[in-house]
């Protein structure tokens, strides 16, 4: 072996492991700011599709393309009603492409409302399976559903409409009401909140019969809905925050808690 | 041949200008380049076309993100191919021969070819983000017309950003060219030497998924060892604020002069480490 050879690559290689080590502090406040704004750049995110061409995806930046064509995959796969390969293209493709909610919130849905019923077609069908097997499909599915939104929500920890989808999978599927009032309850907290989030977890408070948890939490968040005639809002906003709904609910719970006139609530 | 003697010549910044001009001439003239353009355009201008298939992002962020996935990816084959073929040009046609056997610095020659290369690659990424910006602006301008109500704080992209982030890009490209000559400096053929370019965009692309992997390890030499290749190859990740540019929020300026600054010193070094190595090659 040439040691001129060996010698140059030592240098070079020495010298730029000292160059790295040196740079690292122009180059680490850049990449810390950087991955707080792209989750995506974690390992954890994309190790599950590594091998996959994700690498292809990722250093093309081709990355909205490549993962709408294996969405596109998923959907051949989802008519076909082929569970493995649905599920495994769902998982890919929010690993190409973690950011846009579709991906996740459909995804999570196909999941949780699709399969179980793949899973008892493909058993001889809901005469042939019976209803505790059945529930069990809906519930094994709509754990692997609830799974992908927690990690949807690792990369997106403020987006109520995740908070939501998992709600109502939560409430729909696993039957679990205390879960899902939770999940509205964390939607309803979101910045981007839809206004039914709150509605409905007062909603749900009142069916589980914690009615004074419910009156409280209603007045609380009447308070924050815009009313018709305020400047702030626009018409949209105001029609769909139903202040006059949620006013109304109060006064309702109100009476079935007997709460004395002179301390009704006023608005 | 030898390293030249310089004995009373002194460096001189016309001579690496010549060189460079002369590398920058002959990598427009080649086929290669007009190639990779004309496909990162035609690429970059159909994302309209490709609007159907967009399912999860924003159509805006949807033409930034195909747009700059063009510019990266052509953009990356561009630099290694002709850094490797302008480089082994000299070599094989016995050029170098006689420009080194002329009073002229190898630092000259070297840094020399790298201008020509960035300088080719600057007008590739200037004529892309240029497009780029130009489809955006047009897209976005139809889509206020369209629909008011979505723009009532004004435009969602920032423009300025577009450019920042294309800058970006032609320095990564720079360091990628400069790493290309450090290889091209040891090797033999062109072959070699852009297939080890395509491994060192590689390995500096996703350097950051070893180093979080092996940072939990319970063995110390294994981390030390994936550690120290964290050290050796830069990060090229950090170059890509494209991913931000449509997302409505703008990019953190400041964020984006320290990758200037960590992307010009690299190309320094590595510049510099390739000098060293050429000066020990026999041609």
């Amino acid at each position: 072996m040439d040691l001129r050879l060996v010698r140059s690559g030592a240098v070079v290689a020495g010298v730029l492991a000292l160059a790295g080590l040196m740079l690292r502090p122009l180059e680490a406040p850049a990449w810390r700011a950087m991955r707080a704004q792209q989750p995506a750049l974690k390992l954890e995110s994309i190790q599950g599709a590594l091998g996959q061409g994700v690498t292809v995806g990722l250093l093309g930046g081709f990355r909205a393309i490549v993962a709408d064509l294996f969405w596109i995959s998923a959907n051949a796969a989802w008519d076909q009603e082929d569970l493995p390969a649905t599920q495994t293209l769902i998982k890919l493709v929010t690993a190409i492409d973690p950011r846009p909610l579709f991906f996740w919130i459909n995804g999570a849905n196909m999941i949780a409302y699709d399969m179980p019923h793949w899973r008892i077609r493909a058993a001889g069908g809901y005469d042939a399976v019976s209803a505790a097997e059945q529930n069990r499909f809906d519930r094994e599915q709509a754990e692997v559903a609830l799974k992908l939104l927690q990690e949807a929500l690792a990369q997106h920890p403020e987006e109520a409409s995740l908070y939501i989808c998992k709600a109502n999978i939560q409430l729909n599927r696993l039957k679990d009401t205390a879960a899902g009032a939770e999940s509205y309850r964390m939607a309803a907290a979101q910045p981007n909140a839809p206004y039914f989030a709150g509605r409905i977890y007062g909603e749900l408070l009142k069916r589980m019969g914690r009615k004074q948890e419910a009156y409280v939490w209603l007045k609380q968040f009447y308070l924050t809905l815009p009313k018709p005639g305020s400047a702030q809002a626009t018409p949209w906003q105001i029609e769909t925050a139903m202040a006059d709904v949620v006013l109304e609910r109060i006064h309702e719970l109100e009476r079935e808690l007997k709460v004395p006139k002179e301390q009704a609530f006023k608005g | 041949m030898n390293a030249p003697t310089r004995t009373g010549v002194p460096f001189s910044f016309g001579r690496l200008l010549v060189v460079a001009q002369n590398t920058f001439l002959e990598a427009v003239r080649q086929k290669l380049f007009a190639l990779l353009l004309l496909l990162a355009i035609g690429l970059g201008a159909s994302a309209q076309l490709f609007r159907e298939f967009n399912f999860g992002s924003s159509e805006l962020k949807f033409i930034a993100d195909f747009g700059f996935g063009a510019m990266i990816f052509f953009g990356s084959t561009l630099t290694i191919a002709a850094t490797a073929q302008l480089f082994f040009s000299e070599i094989e046609n016995r050029t170098a021969l006689t420009i080194l056997a002329k009073p002229i610095w190898r630092t000259e020659f070297i840094f020399g070819k790298f201008l020509g290369v960035f300088a080719v690659v600057g007008v590739f990424c200037a004529l892309t983000t240029l497009l780029l910006a130009g489809l955006l602006f047009a897209r976005e301008s139809a889509l206020m017309e369209a629909h008011p109500e979505a723009f009532e704080h004004g435009r969602i992209i920032h423009y300025a950003d577009v450019f920042v982030a294309g800058g970006l890009q032609w320095l990564k490209f720079g360091v990628l060219a400069a790493f290309t000559l450090l290889v091209a400096s040891y090797s033999n053929t062109n072959l070699f030497t852009v297939i080890m370019g395509f491994f060192v965009l590689v390995v500096c692309h996703l350097q950051y998924l070893a180093r979080d992997a092996y940072a939990q390890v319970a063995s110390v030499p294994l981390r030390l060892l994936v550690r120290l290749l964290g050290y050796v190859f830069p990060n090229f990740q950090v170059f890509n604020v494209a991913d931000q540019v449509g997302m409505g929020a703008g990019l953190n300026h400041l964020m984006a002069l320290r990758i200037g600054g960590y992307g010009l010193a690299y190309i320094a070094i590595i510049g510099v480490l390739a000098v060293y190595s050429f000066r020990n090659r026999e041609i």
